[in-house]
């Protein structure tokens, strides 16, 4: 992980153009669902997919390779998000248009049952204050440890936990609700 | 039971941590039972939803990085450029101050004028062309409102 961390950040302070359509490819879904996660918007995540991305190549000089590579892009697609927050006027945010697929081969009443449940529970996540839906997300489908999702979010350790419980526990009625 | 116990087992669930006290909890805890089932049927669906970035999003992405790539590579050159005549002219200008002040002071001495003639003479015509282009600037406008204009 070090040497990985430490090759990109030699890449980077080359600018080196293969090596960003590489990390571009490897990291294509996980910063698109995390900024689908931010915005809940497909045409702003895509946005702010590009603009991260030329963003890394500008302030990739910064990165030294001793921070995680995942947690430092995914704290400038955050600031970035901040960033177009302020400059745009609020909007109202439309609910993620997401392919819900269950993994593996499974029978059709499996796959239309998993996707029914999916679609709820990505519905339940809408609803949740947009700073729980980004801790729930980066836990759990980023698989980040505690630590790393505070150094995104720039928050203390207490914070991450705590949204993270109430992001849950916000969730629980809508799950029990909806039980299949 | 407290609600405190049930509390901190929540959160736990919720952080992953302590594992081996929360899984005693849960032994014998069916209300935190439920929230550890409810939690795990919500990882599971939102590790079940893959969100697919399109071949166009990539390919478009990937242009205009390299585009940029190439911007900031000229942007680096020009500088480079400026950096090297700027070092160029001081170097030069440099020379040429310590040829010329050597230079007119023995012509001075030569047709006997005094120091502090000569050296007023030097500075004004040091100065003549620095002087000539701003009051030139000055008078089509500065640079700032011509760009403005644009």
């Amino acid at each position: 992980m070090a040497d990985q961390s430490a090759e990109i950040a030699q890449g980077l302070r080359r600018r080196d153009p293969d090596l960003l359509d590489r990390l571009i490819e490897q990291y294509q879904h996980r910063l698109l669902r995390y900024l689908l996660h931010l915005t809940g918007r497909r045409d702003l995540a895509e946005d702010l997919f590009q603009e991260t991305w030329v963003r890394v190549l500008e302030r990739g000089r910064l990165y030294d390779g001793r921070r995680d590579f995942t947690a430092w892009l995914f704290t400038i697609a955050r600031n970035l998000f901040i960033d177009q927050r302020r400059r745009r006027q609020p909007q109202t945010e439309e609910p993620t248009e997401l392919d819900a697929t269950a993994a593996g081969q499974p029978s059709a009443l499996d796959l239309a049952i998993e996707r029914e449940q999916s679609r709820h529970i990505l519905a339940g996540m809408d609803r949740l204050p947009a700073e729980y839906r980004e801790a729930l997300s980066l836990r759990f489908q980023e698989g980040m440890s505690l630590e790393e999702i505070a150094g995104v979010i720039g928050a203390p350790l207490g914070t991450v936990k705590s949204r993270i419980y109430r992001g849950l526990s916000s969730l629980e009625p809508w799950l029990k609700g909806g039980a299949l | 039971m407290s609600a405190d116990v049930h509390e901190r087992a929540r959160a736990l669930i919720a952080c992953g941590e302590e594992a081996s006290w929360l899984d005693e909890h849960l032994a014998s805890c069916a209300f935190c039972r439920e929230f550890a089932g409810a939690a795990r049927n919500v990882v599971r669906a939102l590790r079940s939803i893959p969100v697919t970035a399109g071949p166009d999003l990539i390919s478009a992405t990937q242009m205009r990085v390299r585009q940029r790539a190439r911007e900031l590579q000229l942007r680096q050159e020009r500088l480079w450029a400026v950096w090297i005549c700027c070092s160029s002219v001081t170097l030069v200008a440099g020379f040429t101050t310590v040829v010329l002040w050597s230079g007119l002071s023995w012509v001075a001495q030569r047709i006997s004028i005094g120091a502090p003639i000569w050296e007023m003479g030097y500075v004004a015509v040091s100065l003549m062309p620095v002087v000539v282009v701003a009051v030139l600037l000055l008078a089509r406008g500065t640079h700032l409102a011509d760009n403005e204009e644009v």
